[in-house]
């Protein structure tokens, strides 16, 4: 908890002083799941500097003024420190709390606990405090010692902390967990008053012996001076302290644990960390080998920054600048067919340009969708790679050129032997394209994601970030109906009706059904496995609770009491 | 009547309150577990003044009723049925004549309560305290809040006339000048709230310092779930954190009233200085149990207990404000009594209704959170009761209407939906537990309470609002299923209680083990330990002081420990040693030395016998130096100079120059010979060259069981069909508005001014759905509705949230899983998370929004800009200075 424990007592010769104090030293604030972390860490960074730390000349604290019943830990004690390895929390224990302002709240709580705040019978817990000094729970009690005044000794174990609120929350715990430590050492310290006094009995000793005014404080001084291990005959008892208060402070900043769940990660972290899992597996099984295969998990993992940055030469930096290059009615094209799942072959010479389209065109879909051959020098079949790019010798063989659901991008250089382009992105000034597929359906109807997609990237007024936020949203939307639809047929195997109307509440109808519908299917097959086994099995634990659905209705029933 | 599925949804668990609710209607879960009497509530309202000393100024339980019809002292010593709605009578009577009242002798015991109230010596602080004392017989809880007054240049008259007519009537009594209470032409319009809340104060104050520190937006690169509630809570731990000292969270400079003009407070006043402490005194239930679930509740409930507070505090200042005006002794006694019981049977009726009023027993969201085997039913129940919904309030789009609003505030599913970043190791739907902000909790503790409070008002925005929803209907199942329907929708997080298992005694909070605190005599103890030569052990303790002494330092050197050793090796196994093994060696990497440094101002500053007043003068760095005087408030008046001094400085920067500069200058002050001593200037520091390591020790630890929390917000604040409106619960059912539309606005303002969120929040809104009319309003605390018989303004209906609702159902209806339904019912409220952070980046940069544009380019409707933005704001606080 962001508290400090402090033992005080009421000493009869120097009044309320501050005996022990355990304080809880947090780290540094772990790394949010944000890039926020660095702002908080440096502010954190900021205020530790703020906050003072001398050293004192440890002959200060040896003054005379101060009597054994004032003292715990000797000057040259170092100080006691737990570690709490689960969080990285150090309890550090010492006389006084070492940093300078909180050794005036503790010396605050202190004074007042034992001074100015009154309690009815003088022990028991008070809580006080304001904003300015801290907010102080209290207890104070009785220690029993056969040469003190009144034969007890007054001390109170103070808990300081700046949230009020839940120190206040915490009253009852604390309470209940300081009586303990308090009625603990009473009865030790009792049964040391008791043995004393059956040794000397001081109430005699003090009626017999003649009382002068002049001599008595002197005369008792010496008893004045006793200790708190003395009174309870523990000559540990400040490491034994210690460990209860560190305990204390650990156990109520503990005492309440919160259940706080966040969102289902999204289809697209699912895949990723399923392949990622598979890379894994597959190179611990071949040692070395798949590298290549690894590489391209990475690509999938961290959206392929590494590569496409890396090279300089002409490419593609988004979906508006492809759109851009190819002009509208081409990028309208090639689009359609990614978002259809048909094959996308680029062929060029250009390998870093061919990789920056494929970077480009495949944030339109579904990480499970993707399977890309950035560069390859033979043609692979469609099953295998929906994204496929081809040196510019690679022939094609004819049933897939022929094939309605092909789409052959053709890189030509417009310039051969030039030599000059460094970063030159002017891909128009070095390349023509041109697009060439079987397909015969209309391209410009739907999907409807394609048309929503169009009026952001037509939009100048939008930055690229924004496009690809709408992007996101987009497909996280359709994303959803594929999960309904898949759920209705794939899992619930309904008919065709039922599946209508499914696709008339999912937005999916209208203009453009067919090529929904299409997506829909095609986006099907990138779902994640955990998903889809979800379903499964959780259709098959619903149809365990069906088949027994009867029966339950009726013990519903009588499960009611009739309450009248 | 054979009861229905909600009833059974909104049972009552308590035992033994069954039969006192013999209505015949569906019963509720009912909090308490023991009756609660008004009258064990009391309130005292005590004055310290400098020169007078201290005087009553009000004590209930000295305070007769005198009126024919009543003869009864308090009217409220009839506790009211259990199941009925707790009203006070005044209000209902208010029509008559107002009751008169008697003002008798105080109780005997109030001079010790204004002992306690005030404490036995003076402080000079002059923000607000806070103090709470256990009373143990009879056991009562007292709370107090003492003040500092504050006095208008012009009125000198303070609460002198008040205690002077109280002495001059004595016990009389006249009845004469009853209606002047409510016939006073000076009425009061609300302390002043309009201007605050309507001047712009709120409203600037929400543009600036009420944005958190801005968050990059989630939605770039690695946008992970719960980001929010982390960043909220890891703020909160800083914000509370000790570690840098004490900083003040927010103004202390909250007073006591006693002039309109609470602007200029007159330097020759200030010296005069008084203090008037209101207090509470709750008397506690006998029964052991009884007593202590009250206070389980009470001090985990604390917050609202002192929002409640602060609101009887303003009437009492208005009160004593208002009755000055009035010339006559008896009849200005007569005004004043009248305004404060009036107020403090307002407070009275709010704890009781607070502590008895019926509770949804099923919340769904939170059954979802903590139970998962009972998620399918759970799912169709939901889905039933929200189908059935949805088609009786088609005609108006009621449900969309209310869940828009519903969303727009209670802004706590949010984070809920936020896609997190690692696999979830349970199935897909059930929502993987935020891990992060575990690990946060445990390494940064705050306090969860307030983390779940926050949620359910929806304190998650920039600037932040709190929220509350009422629904009103005279039909009580219609009602309990919108209750039970927005249950799911108003989140908040699950609180578990890690406690020890029951009837284990052996605490860590234990010093003394067994070991020592056997039966054992200490002659024999001795001898066990081999720790104390016998023959010093022997001897009187009075000898052995020294010894003592010695062992410690013995311990420090390293030489023979048994008992330590023995006691941490039974700990914590791993440290076991062999042999008589010392303490642990200092760690040679683990230094202490993160703040290294000793206290600057050691104990060598201590004075000797001096006062307290040396004492605290000496010790405390002289910004946060609080005076003490001791004795008779006279004597103080001699240092009108020191008072003057300003102790109000805030530091939320403090440098180390400053702080010895005003030490050195401060000591010039003092009078006596060891202030000189404490002069920095005269103390060698030690160079920071030879670092402290501490003894490690381990640390202890104790098996604990975690069990669902009883008492937190999460139960306590989603209301069932109450029979009285309740300004506290973050969701309620009442049968008539009659009350609301009596209470709303100054609720509203009042929690602007006194959140019982313990932070500052930029306005307060109230979403009512009348399930009679069909209609949901909107009240807020910034916007006055002109309109008579109006609460606030409608919603509209957002489109997004529309389709949602009816495609989901329909889902339903397509007889698809129920468990299924309510995933895709998550899936859809992402979408809308998606969406805000399109809308979020959209507005990054600009100055102000084309609505025409946003819904042509990204696909936002109007009618969903609201929503959008209000859940943009919980991530990306920018969002929130644009829109508005």
């Amino acid at each position: 908890m962001n508290a400090l424990v402090a033992l005080c007592h009421f000493c009869e010769l120097h009044g309320p002083r501050t005996l022990f104090c355990t304080e809880a030293v947090h780290p540094p604030a772990p790394s949010p799941p944000q890039p926020g972390s660095a702002l908080l860490g440096d502010r954190e960074a900021e205020r530790e500097g703020e906050g003072l730390t001398m050293r004192a000349n440890s002959s200060a604290t040896q003054r005379a003024d101060m009597c054994e019943g004032c003292r715990s830990l000797p000057v040259s004690h170092p100080g006691f420190v737990s570690v709490d390895t689960e969080t990285g929390i150090r309890f550090l224990s010492h006389q006084h709390p070492r940093q300078a302002q909180l050794f005036s709240v503790v010396r605050q709580a202190c004074v007042r606990s034992l001074s100015c705040e009154v309690c009815p019978g003088r022990e028991g817990p008070i809580f006080f405090g304001d904003e300015q000094h801290g907010f102080v729970f209290s207890h104070t009690f009785f220690i029993k010692d056969s040469l003190a005044r009144g034969f007890q000794r007054w001390y109170s174990i103070v808990m300081v902390a700046m949230d009020r609120i839940y120190l206040i929350n915490s009253w009852p715990f604390l309470l209940r967990h300081l009586k303990l430590t308090i009625q603990s050492l009473q009865s030790t310290a009792l049964k040391v008053f008791d043995s004393e006094q059956g040794v000397c009995p001081q109430r005699a000793v003090r009626m017999n012996s003649a009382f002068s005014p002049a001599v008595f404080p002197h005369q008792r001084s010496g008893n004045a001076a006793r200790s708190l291990p003395s009174l309870t005959q523990h000559p540990n008892l400040w490491a034994s302290l210690h460990a209860s208060f560190s305990w204390l402070l650990k156990a109520c900043g503990s005492r309440l644990t919160e259940k706080l769940l966040e969102g289902a990660p999204t289809e697209d972290t699912l895949v990723l960390i399923e392949r990622q899992t598979e890379q894994e597996e597959e190179m611990n099984a071949e040692g070395a080998g798949g590298k290549s295969e690894s590489a391209q998990c990475r690509d999938f993992l961290f959206g392929d920054d590494g590569k496409g940055e890396e090279y300089c030469g002409p490419n593609f930096r988004s979906l508006r600048h492809l759109r851009q290059v190819l002009g509208a009615a081409e990028f309208r094209q090639l689009a359609w067919h990614v978002l259809m799942g048909n094959q996308v072959i680029w062929r060029g010479t250009d390998r870093g340009l061919i990789q920056s389209a494929f970077n480009v065109l495949k944030t339109l879909l579904p990480v499970g969708c993707v399977r890309v051959e950035a560069y390859s020098s033979q043609y692979e079949e469609a099953y295998r790679y929906n994204f496929l790019g081809l040196s510019p010798d690679v022939q094609i063989p004819a049933h897939v050129s022929s094939s309605e659901f092909t789409v052959l991008v053709d890189v030509l250089n417009v310039e051969q032997g030039c030599v000059h382009v460094v970063c030159d992105d002017d891909v128009l000034s070095l390349y023509q394209f041109s697009i060439s597929s079987a397909n015969t359906q209309p391209v410009d109807k739907g999907p409807t994601l394609l048309n929503k997609l169009e009026v952001a990237l037509t939009n100048e007024n939008l930055s690229v970030e924004v496009v690809s936020h709408c992007l996101l949203c987009l497909k996280e939307e359709w994303m959803n109906k594929v999960k309904v639809l898949f759920k209705f047929t794939k899992v619930d195997g309904r008919g065709r009706d039922d599946t209508q109307k499914v696709l008339v509440l999912l937005g999916a109808t209208g203009p453009g059904e067919e090529d929904n519908v299409r997506l829909l299917k095609f986006w099907m097959t990138g779902l994640s496995k955990t998903y889809k086994s979800h379903l499964m099995t959780a259709v098959r634990s619903i149809d365990v609770i069906c088949k027994s659905g009867n029966e339950r209705v009726s013990k519903r029933s009588s499960t009611y009491p009739v309450s009248v | 009547m054979a009861p229905t599925l909600l009833q059974k949804l909104f049972s009552k668990k308590t035992p033994g309150t069954t039969s006192s609710s013999g209505t015949g209607a569906a019963p509720e879960l009912c909090w308490a577990s023991a009756e609660f009497d008004l009258a064990q509530i009391r309130l005292i309202v005590h004055q310290d003044c400098e020169r007078r000393g201290r005087q009553v100024l009000f004590d209930s339980k000295a305070i007769r009723k005198l009126d024919p019809s009543e003869p009864n002292a308090e009217e409220t010593k009839v506790p009211p049925a259990r199941s009925g709605a707790c009203q006070i009578n005044s209000k209902a009577s208010q029509k008559e004549s107002p009751p008169t009242y008697q003002y008798t002798r105080p109780a005997s015991d109030v001079n010790m309560l204004g002992e306690m109230m005030f404490g036995s010596v003076a402080m000079s602080y002059k923000g607000s305290t806070l103090k709470i004392h256990h009373i143990r017989s009879p056991p009562q809880l007292m709370v107090s809040k003492v003040f500092s007054t504050r006095h208008g240049s012009s009125n000198t008259g303070s609460t002198n006339t008040l205690q002077d007519s109280f002495e001059s009537i004595s016990q009389t009594c006249p009845s004469h000048t009853s209606s002047l209470a409510h016939s006073n032409p000076v009425d009061m319009p609300g302390r002043g709230h309009s201007e605050d809340g309507d001047s712009g104060i709120a409203r600037s104050a929400s543009l600036s310092s009420f944005l958190a520190t801005p968050m990059p937006s989630p939605g770039s690169s690695s946008s992970s779930g719960c980001a929010s509630s982390y960043q909220r809570r890891l703020l909160r731990s800083q914000a509370t954190s000790l570690q840098h000292g004490p900083i003040p969270r927010w103004s202390t400079e909250e007073m006591f009233s006693l002039s309109d003009e609470s602007c200029s407070s007159n330097p020759a006043m200030a010296r005069r200085r008084k203090k008037i402490a209101v207090s509470i005194i709750i008397s506690l239930p006998e029964k052991e149990e009884e007593s202590h679930s009250f206070q389980e509740f009470f001090f985990s409930h604390f917050p609202l207990f002192e929002s409640h507070m602060n609101k009887l505090k303003t009437a009492i200042e208005r009160a004593i404000i208002v009755c000055r005006r009035v010339a006559e002794a008896s009849q200005r006694v007569q005004v004043y009594l009248c305004r404060v019981m009036e107020a403090l049977g307002e407070f009275r009726m709010t704890v009781w209704n607070l502590y008895m009023a019926p509770r949804i027993t099923e919340p769904v969201w939170l059954t979802m959170v903590s139970q998962s085997a009972e998620r399918n039913q759970l799912c169709q129940r939901f889905l039933k009761e929200m189908s059935v919904l949805m088609e009786h309030g088609a005609k108006t789009q009621f449900l969309s209407a209310l869940l828009t609003a519903v969303l727009m505030y209670h802004l706590a599913w949010v984070p809920t939906v936020m896609p997190s970043n690692h696999l979830p190791i349970k199935p897909v739907c059930q929502k993987p537990a935020s891990h992060t902000v575990d690990l946060l909790a445990k390494s940064h503790p705050y306090n969860p309470l307030w983390a779940q409070l926050g949620d359910l008002y929806g304190a998650l925005g920039s600037p932040v609002r709190v929220c509350r929803t009422v629904v009103v209907g005279r039909r009580r199942e219609l009602v309990q299923r919108v209750l039970y329907i927005l249950s799911y929708f108003i989140r908040c997080s699950d609180l578990q209680e890690n406690a020890q298992p029951q009837g284990h005694t052996d605490s860590p909070a234990n010093p003394c083990p067994a070991q020592y605190s056997n039966s054992a005599p200490l002659s024999e103890r001795t001898n066990e330990t081999p720790l104390i030569p016998k023959s010093e052990a022997a001897k009187p303790p009075v000898c052995t002081e020294n010894t003592n002494d010695k062992t410690l330092s013995a311990n420090v050197d390293g030489a023979n420990d048994a008992p330590v050793s023995e006691r941490t090796s039974k700990k914590a196994p791993k440290s076991d040693s062999a042999g008589p093994s010392p303490l642990p060696e200092p760690t040679s990497e683990r230094l202490a030395c993160a703040d290294p440094g000793w206290e600057p101002f050691g104990d060598a500053t201590d004075p000797v016998g001096g006062g307290l007043e040396h004492i605290l003068a000496n010790q405390s760095p002289p910004v946060q130096r609080v005076k003490f005087t001791i004795g008779s408030p006279r004597e103080s008046d001699h240092d009108g100079q020191r008072c003057g001094r300003g102790l109000h400085r805030k530091l939320p920067h403090r440098r180390l120059a400053d702080m010895r500069r005003n030490e050195s200058s401060d000591s010039s002050l003092g009078d006596s010979d060891e202030e000189e001593t404490a002069s920095p200037s005269q103390q060698a520091y030690t160079p920071a060259t030879e670092t402290a390591r501490e003894y490690e020790l381990p640390l202890p630890s104790c098996q604990t069981e975690s069990r669902a929390s009883v008492n937190h917000f999460g139960r306590s604040l989603l209301g069932g069909y109450c029979p009285q409106y309740m300004p506290d619960f973050a969701l309620h059912g009442i049968s008539s508005d009659q009350r609301l539309k009596q209470c709303l606005m100054t609720d509203l303002e009042h929690t602007v001014l006194h959140p019982a969120l313990d932070e500052p929040v930029a306005e307060a809104v109230c979403i009512v759905a009348d399930t009679d009319r069909l209609c949901v309003q909107v009240a807020t605390s910034q916007r006055r509705v002109c309109e008579p018989g109006r609460l606030g303004r409608d919603v509209m209906v957002s489109s997004l949230v529309h389709t949602l609702l009816t495609s989901v159902l329909q889902l339903h209806t397509l007889n698809i899983a129920a468990d299924f339904c309510v995933m895709h019912l998550e899936d859809r409220l992402q979408e809308i998370y998606f969406k805000s952070c399109s809308l979020a980046e959209y507005l990054r940069g600009q100055r102000r929004v084309h609505v025409k544009e946003l819904g042509l380019a990204l696909g936002i409707e109007s009618s969903d800009l609201p929503l959008l933005a209000a859940v943009a704001s919980t991530h990306s606080p920018y969002v929130a200075q644009i829109l508005l």
